[in-house]
């Protein structure tokens, strides 16, 4: 089983990463999740690794979420640095219009089409996205071709509402 | 247009894209082949949807990580993201904690142990767990000679009644903050070296609560440079803003906003944390003469001029002279002095540089002054330690 695990590491630790990235949208944090999540795996010794990576991590990223907002909460009433929390988030988006017009892209899908197309660009097959996201398996090109079409949609609109912005 | 071909209709967007993810059976693939070539608009949509996927790829990409290499698995036990404890990070705690608290847990009232007697070359110490184990045993096993005065130094550090009341009070922090930790399932071994778990379990629980936190956690999270850490921490305690339950008279100087800001300033948590260890460590540390402290600096000891000195010491170890400098009747500063050639202050700038984050907080509080390393900590603004610091000098006889 270590050995497994072993092997899954190699092989799915970047796309754990890059696919929590797309979720959490920083990087240190994203390793940071994807090691807690193969940390676990090594206590948990899950049958099906990959698959349970991808759950536990999905799990993660929406508490990480969930627990960001609140410490940004305590943040501002305890009249820390201004935006020490969301600094980084900042400084992203300024170095980066395109990473954020992405994100924002992907913000206006449906939970459920963003996480297949997720799935799909961190590796998965269609099986193991439909078990991940109790879809059929028969849907998943529908959803898969709905998100990417929806993404794509969403990035032109928003780079359009840009340049007229500027213009 | 073609309307129909055998049993095969037109094929649909998620039919197509199955197809280009390759995902569909052998049946399937062959079936829609067959259409396709036979069918010049859903020829058209294929290639159109193979443009979609090509393109939403790219966007996809244009978000991506940046490409760091993966730590090995083995080293992944640590104890919980949330900590967001690096490697290098971790040994930096491990120092703190055997300098500060380790001092002074291993030196509480009815303690076990004295620090070891004035020993110019004590074997140096190479390595984070080195220097902690090496502490600890010092401390726990050599109940060695040291003069009367420096007994007298140890023990005579009253704690006031009220202080020990609050600090049963909020015991049940750290077994909270442990249960939080449990919660991860995870084993926080390996990220740390070995040592300092012994000392947690040897040691006692830190009896310095800050802001219903236990120091050691404080450290920790001082360590990790983020004060939302700090924050979480008050939260699992669940304890109300008590002031800190400290043995010895300076720290009931010590503002409590000030150890507020250790727990919510980012960046700045660190450099509080020195402070605390500074003042922790004080009571530990024997008070020596000036005679002794030029010999271990190798220099006339360094303080401000004007300003009472209270006391000078030197760490157990032998390697660190502190001058303690009134400016009120309460308000203590200390200035940490250190030859720089010697080892343990490559330990401890190590400390310093794996604690300082973006803001040079804790470098801000060090200068070098002739071969003599100076760290300042006290009760006061990092702005007015600055200050202080600057105004340091050797002191005359």
């Amino acid at each position: 089983m270590p050995e497994d695990l072993a092997e899954v590491y190699r092989s799915t630790y970047r796309s754990l990463v890059r696919f929590l990235y797309r979720k959490v949208w920083d990087a240190e944090r994203a390793e940071d999740l994807a090691q807690e999540a193969f940390a676990r795996a090594l206590v948990h010794k899950p049958e099906n690794a990959r698959g349970w990576l991808f759950v536990v991590a999905a799990n993660m990223a929406r508490d990480d979420a969930r627990k960001a907002a609140r410490e940004r909460r305590h943040l501002t009433l305890l009249k820390a640095e201004p935006g020490a929390g969301s600094k980084e988030l900042d400084e992203e988006i300024d170095a980066d219009t395109q990473r954020t017009q992405v994100r924002a892209a992907l913000d206006q899908l449906t939970p459920r089409d963003r996480e297949a197309l997720l799935l799909w660009d961190a590796g998965m097959s269609y099986d193991e996205i439909a078990t991940q996201t109790g879809l059929a398996r028969g849907a998943i090109g529908t959803t898969l071709s709905r998100a990417r079409r929806r993404l794509v949609e969403a990035y032109d609109a928003g780079s359009e509402g840009q340049h007229v912005a500027r213009g | 247009m073609q309307e129909v071909r055998g049993n095969m209709s037109h094929v649909d967007d998620g039919t197509l894209h199955a197809y280009l993810d390759g995902e569909l059976t052998p049946v399937e693939r062959a079936r829609l082949e067959g259409h396709v070539a036979e069918c010049a608009a859903c020829r058209n949509r294929l290639e159109e949807e193979r443009a979609l996927i090509e393109r939403a790829s790219g966007l996809l990409g244009l978000a991506q990580p940046p490409e760091r290499a993966a730590p090995p698995l083995h080293q992944l036990r640590r104890p919980s993201v949330v900590w967001r404890l690096r490697v290098p990070v971790a040994w930096a705690a491990t120092v703190v904690l055997a300098l500060g608290i380790g001092y002074y847990a291993g030196g509480t009232p009815g303690g076990r142990a004295a620090p070891q007697p004035l020993s110019l070359d004590s074997p140096l110490l190479h390595s984070a767990a080195a220097d902690s184990a090496a502490t600890l045993s010092r401390q726990e096993n050599e109940p060695l000679g040291y003069s009367a005065a420096e007994r007298r130094q140890v023990v005579a550090t009253p704690r006031p009644p009220a202080a020990a009341e609050r600090e049963r009070r909020v015991d049940s922090a750290p077994a909270l903050a442990r249960r939080e930790n449990d919660a991860f399932g995870l084993v926080a071994t390996q990220t740390r070296p070995g040592a300092p778990q012994e000392a947690k379990q040897a040691a006692p629980e830190p009896q310095l609560y800050i802001d219903g936190v236990p120091v050691r956690s404080l450290l920790d999270s001082a360590s990790a440079q983020s004060g939302v850490i700090a924050i979480r921490a008050r939260d699992s305690a669940r304890t109300p803003a008590a002031s800190a339950p400290v043995a010895g008279a300076q720290r009931a100087a010590l503002p409590t906003r000030a150890l507020e800001e250790a727990v919510v300033v980012r960046g700045r948590a660190a450099s509080n944390a020195a402070a605390e260890r500074g003042v922790l460590v004080a009571t530990q540390w024997p008070i020596i003469r000036r005679g002794p402290a030029r010999q271990i600096l190798g220099a006339e000891p360094m303080g401000v001029p004007g300003l009472a000195v209270r006391n000078i010491r030197r760490s157990p170890t032998g390697e660190v002279v502190l001058v303690e400098q009134a400016i009120d009747s309460v308000t203590v500063i200390q200035l940490f002095q250190q030859r720089v050639e010697s080892d343990a202050y490559l330990v401890r700038s190590f400390v310093a540089d794996s604690l300082r984050s973006g803001a040079a907080a804790t470098e801000r509080l060090a200068r070098f002054i002739g071969g003599v390393r100076v760290e300042i900590a006290g009760p006061l603004s990092a702005d007015s330690l600055n200050r202080l610091l600057e105004q340091v000098k050797p002191i005359g006889p």
